[in-house]
This record gives structure tokens, sequence and C-alpha cells, in this order.
């Protein structure tokens, strides 16, 4: 291959310079919020003075906080369902089906993740104001699922690609109708392409803070838009701290989906 | 008349503007084993897809038993497959692949692990239950997809080149055990495959498809000696072909001018497309005799090479008008020893035991 890394021995060092600086540019941030969320002083000064868990107990002894956290869990947990489900169905169609314009339709429903995002949000604003769903959990949903959706359609779509449909057409011979066929036999085959949807479909609305902002209320706020509303007001190492909570679960999941990876391929 | 076990009736199918299946009649008997022959795209698979139920034809009718099959789903059809490719469910095991189709109708644990038993017993894979479908060979996955297809106890087992991504020695091996399965079970069997040797080994009788029709239906023996068209001649068992010359036709039984002005009395002459008077003369390399001494009614040819194959030697030749014609010889010939390259030398045949084609 012409970019084969021992054909450019001479780059060599430039590129694994190149590849730690980027690294480090993406590994920083994460490091340097977590040390200030343990640290002492009150107006996050790095290298923190001293060591302390006291942000970590006002947050907690905060409901606030504690609540904006399990909004974030449950509108993600659904999310997810619906996600993956409506990905399924959709990535099924756009496998198997041979209609007009199903190019056009598969690129239609990945337009979420190209669009700008505070665009979708105000235009989905604008419509939910009209329906007079503005400020539900049911508004909040819809929007996140918006931007999930592509995530599972592709990785659905993928485990779809490679799983051979003679094997789903056997079960229906063995006596299965076609959904229980899919359920028994296609759904298992494709798991980890449902697995894969199912993280990164929740990743995108747990961490997602934009059109949260749009589609938050004053009773319903996730924790980025906690976090950012604190923000506003004044900038105490909480925020830190909620933010080391947010990006240790976002982590957390990673790994798991890496660990499965890895054990499916044993 | 009783009626016929199974029973394709003039089936057709179309995709758009092309003709997969043109015009397929066919009656089985119950427990026969009935094989599909043709090169790929004869429309054998959309023929068996269609008693399937994956698809439906465009024309035509099914009757299993007298009653037709193409208002019943698929899944309802009882009907049991092997495909082409490993079907196996991938994430059950061997055990739980066999036992899917009862679990489907709900049969009791213990009628299910009976049987199971029984139908990795036939396959004779016994004591592979807990494997999963990933470990197992080619061939043995195979078997398993065999032995769920067979557990139901369907009215009739289709099997769509299942052994063609096997290598030859696995291939004929499992060959033997679905015969001895099909003896075992006395299961009705429609089996498609491209590979003439297979089809002989394993079928009662044969249908022989050609773009999308039936050229011709028999057990091995009448399709290798009295086959229909040029096609199944060419098909089945190996061929020589040569242009001839209709002197005179009474009755379907011809006159001929061979090349070199041979006349031979008797052949039969099956009707083809064209009526012209010039026809394709078939000529088994197993039934030509060769000899080094003139002979009256004989073709005269020119020996091109000699190649011994064991059991038997191939001499290729051609006639003077640059036929090529391949004769072989039981080992041990007396013509062998006296002839060489470059050589001329006398092919005489029986004229009845031939076919012309128009
Ligand atoms: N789904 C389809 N759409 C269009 N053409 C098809 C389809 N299935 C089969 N055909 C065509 O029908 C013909 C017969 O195919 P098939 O039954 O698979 O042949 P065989 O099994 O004898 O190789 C081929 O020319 C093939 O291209
Ligand atoms: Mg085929």
């Amino acid at each position: 291959m012409l970019l084969d890394f021992e054909r450019l021995a001479g780059l060599r060092p430039f590129l694994i310079g190149l590849t730690v600086v980027v690294c480090l540019f993406l590994i920083l941030p994460i490091v340097f919020i977590a040390a200030l969320s343990f640290g002492s002083s009150q107006w996050l000064i790095f290298p923190p003075p001293s060591w302390t868990f006291k942000w970590y107990q006002t947050l907690f002894s905060d409901s606030r906080w504690l609540y904006s956290a399990l909004t974030s869990l449950k509108i993600a947990a659904i999310v997810t369902v619906l996600s993956i489900v409506l990905g399924f169905l959709a990535a099924l169609g756009l496998n198997r089906g041979s209609f007009m314009g199903r190019e056009a339709l598969r690129a239609l429903f990945l337009t979420p993740m190209i669009l700008p995002v505070v665009v979708l949000a105000v235009a989905l604003y604008a419509l939910f104001l009209q329906l007079g769903l503005a400020g539900t959990t049911i508004a909040f949903i819809v929007a996140h699922l918006l931007i999930a959706l592509p995530f599972s359609i592709i990785s659905i779509g993928n485990a779809l690609e490679g799983f051979d449909k003679s094997i789903e057409d056997a079960a229906i011979l063995c006596g299965a109708s076609p959904w229980e066929a899919r359920l028994r036999v296609t759904v298992p085959a494709v798991s980890h392409g449902i697995f894969a949807a199912a993280i990164f479909s929740f990743l995108a609305s747990w961490d997602e803070v934009v059109l949260a902002i749009f589609m938050a209320s004053p009773t319903l706020q996730t924790l980025p838009v906690k976090i950012w509303a604190t923000l506003r007001q004044d900038l105490t190492p909480v925020i830190a701290a909620a933010s080391t909570i947010l990006i240790a679960f976002t982590i957390l999941l990673m790994v798991l989906a890496a660990l499965f990876r890895k054990g499916r391929k044993v | 008349m009783t009626e016929p076990f199974l029973s394709i009736r003039s089936i057709r199918k179309t995709y758009g503007q092309v003709t997969a299946v043109k015009n397929v009649t066919m009656d089985v008997a119950e427990g026969e084993f009935m094989t599909f022959l043709g090169p790929s795209g004869s429309g054998k698979s959309t023929t068996l897809y269609i008693l399937a139920g994956f698809q439906d034809p465009t024309d035509g009718d099914i009757l299993l038993k007298g009653q037709s099959l193409l208002s019943t789903p698929s899944h309802k059809r009882n009907i049991g497959m092997v495909f082409q490719r490993y079907t196996l469910f991938p994430h059950l095991s061997v055990g739980e692949n066999v036992a899917f189709p009862l679990r489907i109708r709900r049969a009791s644990q213990v009628e299910i692990a009976e049987r199971v038993k029984k139908a990795l017993k036939l396959v004779r894979l016994e004591g592979f239950e807990e494997r999963k479908p990933a470990l197992m060979s080619g061939g043995q996955q195979q078997r398993v997809a065999l032995a769920r297809a067979l557990i139901y106890n369907p009215p009739v087992l289709l099997m769509d080149e299942p052994l063609s991504a096997l290598d030859k020695k696995l291939r004929e091996e499992i060959q033997f055990e679905i015969r001895r399965i099909h003896q075992e079970t006395g299961v009705t069997i429609l089996y498609v495959t491209h590979d003439q040797e297979e089809a002989l080994r394993l079928s009662d009788r044969i249908a022989v498809f050609s773009e999308g029709e039936i050229d011709q239906i028999g057990t091995g023996q009448e399709l290798y000696a009295n086959p229909a068209t040029h096609f199944v001649a060419g098909f089945i068992g190996d061929s020589n072909f040569i242009n001839a010359e209709v002197l005179s036709n009474e009755g379907g039984q011809a006159r001929l001018s061979l090349s070199g002005g041979t006349v031979i009395d008797g052949v039969p002459v099956h009707a083809g497309k064209s009526g012209g008077k010039s026809v394709l003369l078939l000529l088994r390399p197993e039934r030509l005799s060769l000899s080094t001494r003139p002979l009256d009614s004989g073709l005269v040819v020119t020996i091109n090479d000699i190649t011994f194959l064991g059991n038997n030697i191939e001499v290729t030749t051609h006639t003077g008008n640059g036929e090529s014609l391949s004769v072989r010889l039981p080992f041990g010939h007396e013509a062998i020893s006296s002839i060489s390259r470059g050589d001329k030398a006398w092919l005489s045949f029986e004229p009845k035991s031939t076919h012309a084609f128009a």
C-alpha cells in the first residue's frame, strides 16, 4: 500500500509526534477538568493548591443535580430503545426493499448527522411550539431520537449487510412466520450491530446539549443543560465535578462496548 | 387415474424482461428422488423457490396430493429445504438448530430431546448437540441442516446445490449419505445440481433444464441412451457431434451421409427447430470402435493423440473435414499397439444406438 507505515520510515518520527500531539489535545481537557473537580480552589486554579471531595459532596447533596442526571438517564434510555427498534425496521427496509427512491430515503434518514444541530434545534423548537409540545418529555425524546437514529440505521444496516437472508428463509421453512423468524433468528444474528446502535444512541442523547437547551424547560433539564445553565450563573468547581461524572459514564460505556467487541472475536 | 403426489403444472416466472422459468411441468411420485439438472441460469433454483413459496409463479400451479400449494405461505407449507449456502442459525447450538422447527411447533421438551437425538443420529452427528455451527466443517453444517429440515417429517425435501461449496471427495461422501437417508426415510426429494455425475449418482429420475424449460425427464440410463435433444445428449455423458446429411427419413429412422461419403442407415432422428436436411450425429466416445484396417461402413479419421487414463485409453482423432472425435477404448484394446499419431484409422459404430438431431 502507498501509505504503508513501514514504507514511510523517514516520516515516522514526525507522524508519531503528530499523533501524540493530537491525542494530548483530545485527552488533556478531560484530565484538566477531572483534576479541577478534585481541587480545593474555588477559582479553578491549576494546578490545584490541595485536593478535596467537597465539590462532589455539594453536587450529591443538591437534589437538582441528581434530578437532572436521572432525567438524562431516562431520556437516553427511552431514546436508545426507540432508536434500536426503529433503526432495525428502517435498516431492514433499506437493506431488503426494492422500492423507488430507496437511496434517497437512506440519505434522508442520515441528514441529522450532517445538518447543523442548531438549525435542527430551531426548526424542532418552532414545530413543537406549534404542536403545543414545547418543553415536554415527548418533544425531548423525539429531538434526541432524530440524531440517534442515523447511528442505529448505519450500525444495524452494516450488520444486516453481513447476514445471509437465506438463514431467515430457512427459519421460515422451519415453520416460523416471517416476523417470528426475524425476531428469533435475524435479531440475535445481528445483535452486535444492535449493541453498537444502543451504545451510540445512548451517548448521542446522554451528552447532547444544543437540542437539549431548546427542548428543556425549568422543570425538564438534562445533565448537560444543568451544567450549561449553572455555568451561566457562576463558575464553580461543582460544574467540573458534574462534568467529570458525565465523562466517566461515557468512558465506561465505551469501554463496555470495546470489551464486548473483543469478546465476540475470541 | 391416480393422483400424482406432487404435480408442477406449466410454471412460468418472469422478472420484468427476464424469463427465469418458461414452462415447467412434471409429476413426482411419493418417495421419488427427482433431480433438476442444468447449467447455471437455467431456472432450477427459481422452480425450487416457487415450490418453497419464496417466489410466486407468474403462471401455473403446484399441487401436493391434489391441493394447490400457492395460497399457502412458506411457513405453513411444511416443506423441508437445504440451501446452497450454509444457513444454520449462528447463535444457536447444533442441537438447538435441529430443535428449532419443533420449538416453533410447540412440541414438548421430552419429545424434542428424543427427536433431536434421532435426527442427529440419522445424519451421523450424534453427540454434536452442544457444538456451535461456526466450529463445524461445511460438510457437517450441511448435514445438520439436513437433520433440521427432516425433523418435522416434511412431505417434500428441497435441496438447492447443497454440496456445491464442498470439495470433490467430501461431496461424494455426503452424496452417499444423502442416498442412504433417502432410502431410510423414504422422503420425496427434489434436488438441484449442475453436476451430471451427482445427478446420475443420486437420482431416480432427472429433469434436464435448459433456458427455463425441461428438455427431458427420465432415469439416467434413459437420458444417456435416448436423449431427446441435442442439449441433453451433450449434457449427460461424454459426447461427440459430427455433421451429417439426411438422405431419406422414414418414420424417424434416417439414412445419413457422413463426411468422406460414408452412408449409414437406421439412425433415429429427433426433429428440432430447423427442419433442414443437415443434422448433428451423436457419437459416444465409449461406443466407438477403432480399427487400423479399412472398413466399408467406417468413418475415416486421422489420429491426433493417444492418452492413457488408467482403466481406459482416450484417442483423439479428426475426420477428413476437420471435425474432432474422441474415442474411449478399453485398456488392452488390440488397435492400441499398432497406431500412432498421424495414422489413418476407421471408426465404426452401431447406427441404431446413435442419435441425430435436426
Ligand atoms: N430475483 C431475480 N431477479 C431477476 N432475475 C432473476 C432473479 N432470480 C433469478 N433470475 C434470473 O433467472 C434465471 C434463472 O435463474 P435461477 O433459477 O437462479 O437459475 P439456476 O438455479 O438454474 O442457476 C437467471 O437468468 C437469473 O439471472
Ligand atoms: Mg441455482
